[in-house]
């Protein structure tokens, strides 16, 4: 653990309770986050990647008070989130991805500014601060207009612009970049960038691999509710380096194949992708395994399109992690 | 400070941005037009049925019609924020509870308020009803009282909007219960002694008896004790709903209830 970490996390573990049928009610309990630990730098930006349901979003969500942990700790610029939630409410930011979170039938500039309210941004600064702020994510001149109107790439600047509003030193961004075009993705790489060099603290979590890379300086991969690496992206890279990737494509792959191409000899990992009508299968190799010609036996009498091989990316370590876990 | 500018400029903000109702095309129709049937509705079958004055239906229903604006309005002020999904992100403000869902009920106050005397004035001169000049100053505190009174009933549902996402239903059981509980159609002391004491408990029936005293002639003295009750039941209302919204906030916390959509 760091010696002074602005956001950090212990043993952390979360589980719920779901109920099934009417007349015969049945609970279950699942355990949606079981053991997280991790710490995070001042001014550090950290990414929490994992696939949906991994327990990205609940563990965020025990760090912003909204949900208690059931066991473990965890601490925001020293702050206990069980026993000071308000101190911890007052120093954080919040934003995620998606179409709601905002109240459609009222302007940006009234979504701003009741929020404002809330954070006791004094009535002085508001007017500024606003501006500023709409100015700094590119809606300036369009804050008098309902946000029902908004694309969802304005709207999500305009989440990020609420929960810059009283300017925390720790924002949360809960997969701010899902479901936004590729400009609008890019424009709001850029406003995250920004707000690490202004030396904000952040915890993001996404789905996007290039992302992680461009904007993180240390990535945690989390799945099935535990944490199964963390390093830089240069590291979990390394992890994955020292061996090739290779991709088949193919047509109408059958159930069951994958199994059998990661049991063969020098395969590292195995996943399938979907690429419109194709399966690529993305088999992660061994260093100086030749394993082409074995996949493609195991796969039968599937048709195959395209074979290549390529370097490994970060996308390639989050999967063989993934799928290792 | 921040909590004054919480109560009154957030509240006012987050009223706006809740309560769907506001667009003219919603208000006009369920606000303006639909109480004044409910009065003509009464009052016609009283006439027939030979029981009550005109007065009786207009001054019950136009008080009890306050329920309208007053359950749902609130509700859906807290209740709302679930579909939009920004109760969450209201709930992690540091803003102090009790000024936040409490300023959302000022303007909650003032709107059942306004339906109420639009009724009372429009449903008196459709009916030919005449209430003394005198009646209506009193008149007019009392109804600002049974808003307020109503809304503390309000926050309750509200309090139960963070739990359960039903609160329509709810709303919609109590209005029913207050048009029949609360003395509106039919007096107190002519309902069963159970349904009688129901009715003493709950909003809105102590400021119709009191708005129908001032209308007979009475002074502000003489319904002094019915207002001073209504206000106490609203406070004890308001009171259980601030609780509520305490304890279902902190169970959302144990239990991720402000995940249920």
């Amino acid at each position: 653990m760091l010696s002074d970490p602005v956001v950090e996390a212990l043993d952390l573990h979360r589980s719920y309770r779901t109920r099934t049928g009417i007349l015969k009610r049945e609970r279950r309990d699942v355990d949606a986050v079981r053991g997280v630990s991790f710490a995070i730098e001042r001014g550090e930006l950290f990414g929490l990647l994992g696939p949906n349901g991994a327990g990205k979003t609940t563990t965020i969500k025990m760090l912003i008070t909204l949900l208690l942990p059931s066991a473990g700790t965890a601490r925001v610029l020293g702050h206990d989130v069980v026993d000071a939630p308000r101190d911890v409410r007052r120093h954080i930011g919040y934003v995620f991805g998606g179409d709601r979170g905002l109240y459609e039938r009222l302007s940006a500039l009234d979504n701003l500014r009741y929020f404002s309210e809330l954070y006791g941004v004094p009535p002085r600064e508001q007017r500024q601060r606003i501006g500023e702020l709409l100015e700094m994510v590119g809606l300036t001149g369009r804050e008098k207009e309902r946000v029902e109107g908004f694309s969802r790439g304005m709207r999500q600047r305009l989440h990020i612009a609420r929960g810059l509003l009283h300017d925390p030193a720790v924002l949360f961004l809960d997969e701010p970049s899902i479901g936004i075009d590729p400009v609008g993705a890019r424009e709001l790489r850029a406003t995250i960038a920004q707000l690490r060099e202004q030396g904000k603290t952040i915890l993001l979590t996404t789905h996007y691999m290039f992302e992680a890379d461009e904007l993180c300086d240390r990535i945690a991969v989390i799945a099935d509710g535990t944490i199964v690496a963390e390093g830089t992206p240069s590291q979990l890279k390394g992890r994955v380096a020292d061996g090739h990737v290779a991709e088949v494509e193919t047509f109408g792959l059958p159930d069951g194949h994958l199994d059998v191409v990661r049991s063969l000899a020098g395969v590292r990992s195995a996943a399938v992708e979907e690429r419109g009508q194709a399966q690529v299968l993305i088999v992660q190799v061994e260093p100086g395994a030749e394993v082409t010609s074995g996949v493609l036996s195991s796969i039968g009498g599937t048709r195959v399109g395209k074979v290549s091989a390529r370097e490994p990316t970060l996308e390639d370590a989050y999967v063989e992690l993934v799928s290792a876990s | 400070m921040n909590s004054l500018r919480v109560f009154f400029v957030g509240g006012l903000i987050s009223f706006r941005g809740l309560f769907n109702w506001l667009s003219p095309w919603i208000y006009i129709p369920s606000m303006l037009v639909a109480p004044i049937f409910q009065i003509l509705l009464f009052a016609y079958i009283g006439r027939s049925a030979g029981v009550q004055d005109d007065a009786f239906f207009v001054i019950g229903n136009a008080v009890q019609y306050s329920a309208i604006p007053c359950l749902f309005a609130l509700t859906n002020t807290v209740a709302g924020e679930r579909w939009t999904q920004t109760l969450g992100i209201v709930l992690v403000t540091p803003a102090r509870r009790v000024p936040l869902f409490l300023g959302r009920s000022l303007p909650v106050v003032v709107n059942g308020f306004l339906v109420s005397m639009f009724c009372l004035v429009v449903s008196s001169l459709l009916l030919g009803v005449h209430i003394p000049g005198s009646a209506w100053p009193p008149m007019v505190v009392v109804v600002a009282v049974a808003a307020a009174s109503c809304t503390g009933l309000g926050l309750v549902t509200a309090a139960i909007g963070l739990r359960v996402r039903e609160t329509a239903v709810l709303s919609n059981v109590l209005f029913g219960v207050l048009l029949i509980f609360s003395g509106a159609n039919v007096p107190l002391d002519t309902l069963p002694s159970w349904m009688a004491t129901v009715g003493e408990a709950l909003p809105l029936s102590h400021a119709i008896a009191a708005a129908r005293e001032l209308a007979a002639g009475a002074s502000w003295s003489d319904v002094s004790g019915l207002v001073g009750t209504e206000v106490l039941i609203g406070v004890v209302y308001a009171a259980i709903g601030l609780g509520g919204l305490r304890y279902f906030e902190a169970e959302s916390r144990r239990k991720a209830t402000l995940e249920i959509q």
